[in-house]
């Protein structure tokens, strides 16, 4: 049932070509556009939505109950005037500034005082701190002397203009590190918290930020396997989603259906679904591979909802790949969204039967944790922090190559039961380990074990 | 079903209450990793207890929804990254519950993966498809709003609180008590006196169902003993 949006004409299946849809008002190049160009695009392509105010500690009570919202609470009651100073380097784009704009709000709730800094520069300071955070994920680099004096120069400037009085200073990423170096009231508590890759830095880059981070009181990675041999403790704290989030909030079945009519998704038939950017590291070819083989044995549609095909030539380059790939397969609807289509991204996984993330490289893999909390059966390539998310065969299946990924899909489609099982354990894994409330318990333990050791 | 041999009298007043708590944990990550069977023994040789803690006791709450298949991080290592299914089974045997200590724990699994690679001498060295990272908690202890005075608020007690709760009650506590029980059980048994509740108590196996499930159970159990 479509509620706000008018009835479009739906297609049969022999009608149908590969379906492609573009973001915004870049039309793609599409052999079968005037086919796309039957439906309507949501009203959300065109402009992005008005910004959500953040959610309140007692809006989440409803998802992980009672008596987590009351541990939350308690917690805190012993840091309580505390005062904590959030520093890094950007205030909008990003994963780290989204999750402090999330996150600095409830600390506040919870009367531990937050506030948010962010570090200035010119283009030449971001120019260096760019290639620091290639070069410790493991690019090559050359470090210069002039890239040193630029990167310190700058944090100088900033440890000048910004105030260090908070009980605790938590510096994000590598950009603000040296702010330490004006460390000057010893029962403050600094920590680091790294949310890059440094399992193989750039040796010259990490030997010129090593002795920095070691003045830190603790250090926190994003994975096991992204620590360093340190001399001071490290922590893990795994990323995570907001549950109620445009992305991953609870939408209503007509609002899914309506999202699957604009794109052409026929809910009768099985949904297999990637969504990520067009990018190599995700595979997209190689799911679309796997796919046709699984089709073979299966009856089923691919929808691979992606973005930064727009304003990324090698995104686009991507595309064009994943284009020729799907050829004129009228069951690959191929999407490219807008990064402002959470709504519509959420309702696509919802649709999905299962989801796939064939990524061959990755950092933490966020859209797994996204399918996996909305009980999706995943499956995903064994690779960067995917394995902490999904354990084989309990909480989604792991895959490491094209045809391990169509066969798990052959399985999976056939075997429900087991299928809906795995999305059930994987949606509690989520709920137990990655959940933005989950970070916020994090942050109070560390916050208080650290108090406690003064 | 429950026969306690106790009075009602005594059963409904006793001598403290039981104050529910939970705990917090915070992962910690060590210096030790393995990638090799050979490096895993080394590793549990010498990392700190608070790693055979993190992998074995407190691994089982974060995986509190499976009921199969999933005992501890050292057996899923085993059979995931190492291929080794038979030792992973040896490994998942262990019932964390047998120990009171820690370092006992830790003596069984050096013991199971010496004798694993004293047969199989080829496996020492085989590189693992993944790192095993160990870890370790650091632990605080949170009040819940739950105190029982009576038997009948000790069962409200239990339907209120989280399973965290129940896992730092029922399975961490003999690491405390260093007993082979619970602290549920001890209360039931020693301040009511309800021996048989209790017994009942100590023969759910965790390993099976969820611990939502094993809240259920603890929870049916206390009611029956209301009748």
């Amino acid at each position: 049932m479509r509620t706000s949006m008018e009835p479009v004409e739906t297609q049969s299946r022999a009608e149908t070509s590969t379906q492609e849809f573009s973001g915004g008002t870049t039309s793609s190049a599409a052999p079968t556009a005037p086919r796309v160009e039957r439906r309507r695009k949501p009203r959300s392509w065109e402009t992005p939505p008005a910004p959500v105010p953040p959610p309140r500690l007692d809006d989440y009570r409803k998802i992980i109950g009672d008596a987590e919202i009351d541990e939350l609470r308690f917690l805190a009651r012993e840091l309580k005037g505390k005062t904590v100073k959030m520093v890094n380097s950007t205030a909008v784009g990003g994963g780290v500034a989204e999750m402090l704009n999330q996150m600095v709000p409830l600390l506040n709730e919870v009367e531990v005082n937050t506030h948010w800094d962010v570090i200035t520069g010119g283009n030449d300071f971001f120019e260096v701190t760019k290639a620091f955070h290639n070069a410790l994920q493991g690019s090559e680099f050359k470090l210069t002397q002039h890239a040193q004096d630029i990167f310190l120069m700058n944090n100088e400037k900033n440890r000048q203009r910004i105030q260090f009085t908070e009980d605790f200073i938590v510096i994000h990423d590598p950009q603000p590190a040296p702010l330490i170096m004006g460390r000057s009231q010893s029962d403050q508590r600094w920590i680091w918290r790294c949310h890059i890759d440094l399992s193989n830095p750039n040796s010259e880059v990490w030997g010129f930020l090593r002795p920095m981070v070691e003045k830190y009181d603790a250090a926190i990675f994003s994975s096991q396997s992204f620590a360093r041999q340190l001399p001071i403790p490290q922590y893990l704290f795994y990323p995570c989603i907001d549950p109620l989030s445009e992305k991953n909030k609870e939408v209503d079945e007509s609002f899914i259906q309506q999202v699957c009519d604009e794109f052409g998704i026929d809910r009768s038939r099985p949904i297999v679904t990637q969504v990520s950017r067009f990018d190599r590291a995700k595979d997209p070819v190689g799911v679309i591979q796997a796919f046709k083989q699984a089709r073979k044995y299966v009856d089923c549609q691919l929808v691979m909802a992606g973005g930064g095909a727009t304003d990324d030539p090698e995104g686009a380059a991507v595309l064009k790949e994943v284009r020729e790939a799907a050829g004129d397969d009228r069951d690959i609807i191929i999407l490219d969204l807008p990064p402002w289509c959470a709504l519509e991204i959420n309702a696509l996984q919802r649709a999905s039967t299962i989801v796939v993330q064939k990524s061959v490289k990755e950092g933490f893999g966020l859209t797994v944790t996204e399918a996996l909390w909305k009980g999706k059966p995943t499956i995903a390539g064994a690779v960067g922090g995917i394995p902490n998310q999904i354990i084989h065969k309990l909480t989604g299946t792991l895959v490491h190559s094209v045809d391990g990924c169509a066969y798990q899909m052959r399985y999976l489609l056939t075997h429900p039961e087991f299928a809906k099982q795995l999305g059930e354990n994987g949606r509690e894994h989520v709920k137990e380990n990655f959940l933005m409330t989950t970070n916020v318990r994090r942050w109070l333990l560390l916050l208080r074990i650290l108090h406690s050791s003064k | 079903m429950t026969t306690a041999a106790v009075t009602p009298t005594r059963a409904h007043t006793p001598v403290k209450p039981f104050y529910f708590n939970t705990s917090a944990h915070l992962l910690r990550i060590t210096r030790q990793k393995a990638t090799n069977l050979a490096e895993f023994l080394d590793c549990l040789r010498e990392c700190p207890e608070g790693s055979i803690f993190q992998h074995t006791f407190r691994t089982l709450q974060e995986h509190h929804f499976i009921r199969e298949g999933f005992s501890n991080d050292f057996a899923q290592w085993a059979l995931t990254a190492c291929n080794e299914p038979g030792l992973a089974e040896n490994l998942a045997s262990v019932d964390a519950r047998e120990f009171t200590s820690v370092s006992d724990l830790r003596d069984r699994f050096i013991q199971i993966v010496t004798d694993f690679l004293a047969r199989t001498p080829v496996a020492a060295n085989r590189p693992a498809r993944e790192t095993f990272y160990f870890c370790a908690s650091d632990i605080i202890v949170i009040p819940t709003k739950f105190v029982a005075r009576t038997l009948r608020e000790f069962a409200e007690g239990l339907r209120g609180v989280s399973v965290h709760s129940i896992q730092h009650h029922f399975i961490e506590a003999r690491l405390r008590l260093k007993l082979m029980s619970n602290d549920f059980s001890q209360w039931l048994h020693e301040d009511l006196g309800l021996t048989d509740a209790a017994r009942q108590l100590n023969r759910i196996d965790i390993y099976t169902v969820t611990l939502e499930d094993v809240k259920n159970q603890i929870t049916r159990i206390v009611e029956r003993a209301l009748i």
